[in-house]
């Protein structure tokens, strides 16, 4: 997927900063957070997992998400996040 | 303009009941006999999970030594490269509920792990799942482990001793060190659960009084500034610790409140006085009625021994010296000091009542002689006490 298509979607930028910002969270906590359905939060986050720059945890009927500590795209948002916060404080 | 504050302490985070000491006087070899137990863990991680009981009465020093444990053996384990957390749970913070502190014990390792939604045994198996993932080994202290028995019995022990059975052919990563104050609990439990637990105990005595004053010159030396606390204050502290049943604790609690009480009143030294300001802050201090009770002549006795305890800042004093000071205030109240036969009474009657301790001392004099502590209450507070109801009765 294009970097454009990515960052298209205005749910999928939120739900990199709020994992940005808390390190891990569940898929309904993630829904909670945002007031989005199950599984619209569930679709954007497979989108983000096949890309690389989210990593899932299975556990049981859990899964948890984070991002992947190995993706050099991962790093590259957290940083976005970081400098974009950073400079609006 | 700002005066100088001049505080007794160095350090009072020393004194707190969460601070790990490096050196654990008296603990020493139940240390080593701890690790001992989990040795074979660090040789040969995942062969085998070790299950160890801690037991002791209040102040025996079972959570710092598990917790000292704790650090030792996570630093061990990270020299020989193995993966090892330590992690200790009171499971009375938590209610004694397996749930809550299972669900404590994940949130260690995934910090935002949702709350609801799941069973006690299933968040045993994600915890067991976490610990394959991250190829660790976790020693699990389980203090106040009564309240966990008394909640949930013979089934929540049962599954955690036997969640390795269970995993056949996987590495054992569990361990448990239970901390209790006795065994009688586990009485309670089937007895197969009880013969899943009771293999290596390790029992706490009381701290003799002796050992108590070691354990508080070590923290005085690491919590105060230096010659702020004299040798007395140590005594009296060690001793009200002993008379509370060995409990070490208690001692240190009154010395940082002794602290507390010598720096309120900028006195730049901890004075026996202001550790039994601090035991009558702890305990509710003696009923006045209490006071009231006593013959005209106890109350003259216990005026005299209180001045005298006002005066020299000693921890304790000779029944001669309080002869003496009785001898004193009967001159003063214009009465007949009584005998020392009938004194020896009155002290005994005082320590039945536990204004007054005694302790008979063999040290520095020839033959036995009595010494008296007062434990409980201020000197100068008795003092004040005493004169007033000696006024009110019109002596």
């Amino acid at each position: 997927m294009d970097l454009e298509d990515v960052f298209s979607s205005k749910i999928r930028m939120k739900i990199l900063k709020i994992i940005a910002q808390v390190g891990e969270l569940n898929v309904s906590e993630i829904a909670r957070r945002l007031n989005i359905n199950h599984r619209t939060t569930s679709e954007h986050l497979k989108i983000l997992e096949d890309e690389g720059i989210l990593q899932r945890k299975t556990f049981g009927r859990i899964r948890l998400y984070r991002l992947n500590a190995v993706s050099p795209k991962a790093k590259a948002v957290q940083n976005l996040i970081e400098v974009w916060e950073r400079a609006n404080e | 303009m700002a005066t100088s504050y001049r505080s007794v302490f160095k350090d009072e985070s020393k004194l707190d009941i969460n601070y790990i000491p490096n050196r654990l006087p008296h603990r020493e070899k139940e240390l080593r006999l701890l690790m001992e137990f989990f040795s074979f863990l660090l040789r040969f991680p995942g062969k085998m999970a070790q299950r160890v009981m801690i037991t002791g009465d209040v102040g025996t020093g079972k959570t710092v030594l598990s917790q000292r444990f704790g650090v030792d053996i996570t630093q061990e384990a990270k020299k020989l490269g193995v993966n090892l957390r330590y992690v200790h749970v009171n499971c009375r913070e938590y209610r004694g509920n397996l749930f809550l502190i299972m669900q404590h014990v994940v949130s260690i390792f995934h910090p935002n792990f949702p709350k609801r939604g799941y069973s006690a045994e299933e968040l045993l198996g994600i915890l067991m799942q976490i610990l394959d993932e991250e190829n660790t080994h976790l020693i699990l202290a389980l203090d106040e482990f009564e309240s966990l028995v008394e909640r949930e019995g013979s089934e929540a022990v049962y599954k955690l001793t036997r969640m390795q059975e269970i995993r056949q052919n996987k590495p054992q990563r569990l361990s448990l060190v239970c901390i209790l104050r006795s065994l009688k609990v586990i009485e309670q439990l089937d007895a197969s659960t009880r013969s899943t637990l009771q293999s290596n105990i390790i029992s706490l005595e009381n701290y003799s009084k002796q050992q108590l004053v070691d354990i508080l010159h070590d923290r005085v030396s690491l919590a105060f500034k230096p010659l702020t606390v004299p040798e007395e204050t140590i005594e009296l502290a060690s001793e009200l610790a002993f008379s509370e049943g060995g409990n070490a604790r208690f001692g240190i609690e009154l010395l940082w409140r002794a602290g507390k009480y010598a720096d309120a009143e900028d006195l730049g030294m901890v004075t026996p006085d202001c550790v039994r300001k601090a035991v009558s802050s702890i305990y509710p201090s003696m009923r006045k009625s209490d006071l009231a009770f006593l013959g005209h002549h106890e109350k003259l006795f216990l005026l005299g021994v209180a001045r005298l305890f006002k005066e020299n800042q000693k921890a304790y004093v000779s029944l001669k010296e309080a002869e003496q000071a009785y001898a004193v205030v009967c001159e003063e109240f214009n009465v007949k000091p009584h005998s020392h036969t009938q004194l020896w009474k009155y002290l005994q009657e005082l320590s039945n009542v536990g204004i007054l301790k005694t302790e008979v001392s063999t040290v520095g004099s020839r033959g036995r002689s009595t010494i008296i502590y007062l434990p409980r209450i201020s000197a100068s507070e008795l003092e004040k006490e005493l004169n007033a109801i000696l006024e009110r009765e019109g002596a």
